[in-house]
């Protein structure tokens, strides 16, 4: 068993057609800035450790940050996880591309001992927190299963598009749940989520993801 | 072959008891109850059970020997199916308790083993027996052969499994074969789906589930047949044992897990014993409607709004009448009843007003399904709608009609001939709307699978894996 960092999960949605934001690993605050400066500014700075798998927890994600902090940042953050969290093997600091604005959505998957993989689908952030509106598929699925599955979680309607808001593209959102169910057996995952996947009228990207695998 | 389980034209009986207390003497009492062909109780301690001679071993009955149903101490059962083996034995029930269930997993093997040896396909171990109506052959430890009818109800034992056979016998509920799984050692949920799936006598199939082992083959199974499948699936609380990494490890249960497994695999899952078998009763008596716009038609206006109110939580559509439709039932309603669906006599009640009003339902093109509710008063008499709508069912259902017609009768005494008259003239009747209501919205989402996942045993060949 074996646990991916976000660097590595993502790697692993790439090589399945899966848009992900941008980014590589730095392990050192000039090659944070060199990185910065060449994928545009402001960035994502995340800790990469495989020892850290709920990086907020550790104070290990910042956003927005500009390209005049990114070297200050580093350090920081550097030195605070060392301190907090003195037995983890750090690789640097996963410098990202922004998000682009648009829904959270999560996508994940979990190994099954009767069915095989079992597939889920929800809004993101307290919807899957606190309302637990998620669809539910064994794997592998096609498209329309996939497009089933969105439409039938509560919040479907927000993806639509309400209030004025542009509709989502759904079917790009489908595209990614039948790539995730093709790679479940493909790359033996135990367990598996994008969290979030980003979607707004233009298309879906992932933009962190962590992965159990066997 | 499982037909040598569910059609023999011999049994053997081995630990056949004349005590029937014991269950050795109780099945072979089931047995003899119906059964017309051979039987041969197994007692090496008895000459004659139950006034047939006995045989010290299933070695040394003279004929052939197709089916054995066992009830031996667990330490026997082994040796026993070797000589049913040597016999040419192709089917064993074993009724004997004490292998996995009772942490002794090595001699449940073992017993598998020695089955497959000799090509015995096994029911159990610590199955409560089948019952196969249409050959009237209860080898089973439940009470008395049901009501003929097309469903086939699988239950995994227990306590449970056999109250409900037994209660399912009680309502009159038609069944054609009941089937205790016991262990599922050897025969399983997918067998036993493929063995009735291409049975003809069995139109649908109810399923009480504790848990299922091949769960990609099974939904593979049930997607190749047509025939409804609801299935009660208990232990839904259960979420997640390893919680922690991720959301979707938090979130996926295995009750979620089965939820969306059974959906793929076009299963009807019912949250309770009352739908499993209500459903099942409608779907083994009525047509599948083409879509989801009822009818409601009822002496009483309480009753109907109830069923109005569980049709949207149930996502059916209550439909507009056309105008000849509401003329046709103006004719024959107080005229300060109002004509417009749900439709409410104000508690007048006959046979003409059930018969025209029924009718003029079924023959409009808006309505898909139709929900006849009669409300019991002291004033009123349950019988003469109970005629209409058993004559109007089988009149237009040997029209080749596809529109359900589902029974309402509330009310409880007063209405029990009413009732009796629906059940012997194949309407399902239910004693709230809600029941009703919930019932049409399973045939409907059966006639959705249909649409979606099922494909059928002919397209069996072309998927190439289902073995």
């Amino acid at each position: 068993m074996k646990i991916l960092t976000e660097f590595e999960a993502k790697k692993l949605l790439s090589k399945y057609k899966i848009k992900i934001t941008e980014g590589r690993i730095a392990g050192s605050p000039d090659e944070a800035f060199d990185i910065a400066s060449r994928i545009g500014t402001p960035v994502a700075m995340k800790i990469s450790s495989p020892d850290i798998s709920h990086k907020s927890d550790v104070g290990g994600v910042l956003l927005n940050v500009k390209k005049e902090d990114v070297i200050k940042t580093y350090e920081e953050m550097i030195t605070r996880i060392r301190k907090m969290v003195p037995a983890a093997n750090i690789e640097g600091i996963l410098i990202q591309q922004m998000a682009p604005p648009g829904h959270e959505i999560i996508v994940g998957l979990k190994k099954d001992a009767q069915f095989g993989y079992a597939l889920m689908f929800g809004l993101g952030g307290i919807f899957v927190e606190v309302y637990k509106d998620v669809s539910f598929r064994v794997a592998p699925i096609e498209k329309r299963d996939a497009l089933a599955m969105i439409s039938e979680i509560k919040g479907y309607p927000i993806l639509k598009g309400i209030r004025g808001r542009k509709p989502a593209d759904i079917g790009s959102i489908a595209d990614v749940l039948v790539y995730v169910s093709e790679l479940a057996e493909k790359e033996n995952i135990i367990e598996f989520d994008i969290n979030p996947l980003i979607v707004n009228e233009s298309g879906a990207i992932a933009v962190d993801a962590r992965a159990m695998v066997e | 072959m499982l037909s040598s389980i569910f059609e023999p034209g011999s049994v053997a009986i081995i630990g056949a008891s004349n005590n029937i207390t014991k269950w050795g003497g109780r099945i072979i009492k089931n047995i003899l109850s119906g059964f017309e062909g051979k039987i041969y109780p197994v007692n090496p301690k008895e000459t004659l059970v139950q006034g047939l001679a006995s045989y010290s071993s299933i070695l040394d009955i003279p004929g052939e020997v197709e089916m054995a149903v066992i009830i031996v101490p667990s330490q026997f059962v082994i040796p026993i199916i070797e000589e049913c083996g040597k016999k040419g034995v192709k089917g064993v029930i074993v009724i004997t308790a004490g292998f996995g269930e009772a942490g002794h997993p090595e001699l449940e093997k073992e017993l598998v083993k020695t089955v497959r040896k000799y090509g015995i396909r096994m029911i159990g171990p610590n199955s409560l027996g089948i019952v196969n109506e249409r050959a009237r052959l209860n080898a089973s430890i439940i009470g008395r052969l049901p009501r003929p009818g097309s469903i086939s109800f699988i239950t995994q034992s227990g306590s449970l499994g056999l109250a409900l056979a037994e209660w399912t016998i009680d309502t009159e509920l038609g069944l054609c074969k009941v089937i205790s799984t016991g262990n599922k050692a050897d025969t399983d949920d997918v067998d036993l789906l493929e063995y009735l799936g291409n049975d003809p006598s069995t139109g649908v199939i109810a399923m009480y589930i504790e848990g299922i082992t091949r769960g990609k083959m099974f939904m593979e199974a049930a997607r190749l047949i047509k025939k409804p499948i609801v299935a009660i699936k208990t232990g839904r609380s259960k979420r997640g044992a390893n919680a922690v990494f991720s959301h979707t490890g938090s979130m996926a249960g295995s009750d979620e897990v089965y939820s969306a497994a059974f959906r793929q695999a076009g299963i009807l899952r019912v949250e309770n014993i009352d739908d499993l078998f209500d459903t099942a009763l409608a779907f083994s008596c009525q047509p599948l409607p083409v879509g989801n716009n009822v009818a409601i038609f009822s002496n009483g206006g309480g009753a109907s709004i109830v069923a109005a109110d569980e049709c949207e939580r149930q996502g059916l559509n209550i439909v507009d009448l056309e105008v000849k439709t509401r003329e046709k039932i103006k004719k024959v309603i107080p005229a300060f009843a109002s004509t417009s669906n749900p439709i409410d006599t104000a508690g007048t009640v006959s046979f003409r007003i059930y018969n025209d009003s029924i009718q003029a339902l079924h023959d409009d093109p808006n309505v898909d399904a139709i929900i006849i509710i009669y409300v019991h008063t002291l004033l009123s008499n349950a019988m003469p709608p109970a005629e209409a709508v058993v004559e109007l069912k089988q009149k237009c259902h040997k029209e080749g009609s596809r529109k359900p017609i589902i029974a309402c009768w509330m009310g409880g005494a007063g209405t029990e001939e009413g009732v009796e008259l629906l059940k012997s003239g194949c309407v399902p009747n239910y004693p709230v709307p809600e029941r009703a209501v919930k019932v049409l919205a399973g045939l409907i989402k059966h006639r959705e699978f249909l649409e979606t996942v099922k494909i059928g045993v002919e397209a069996k060949d072309k998927l190439g894996r289902c073995k």
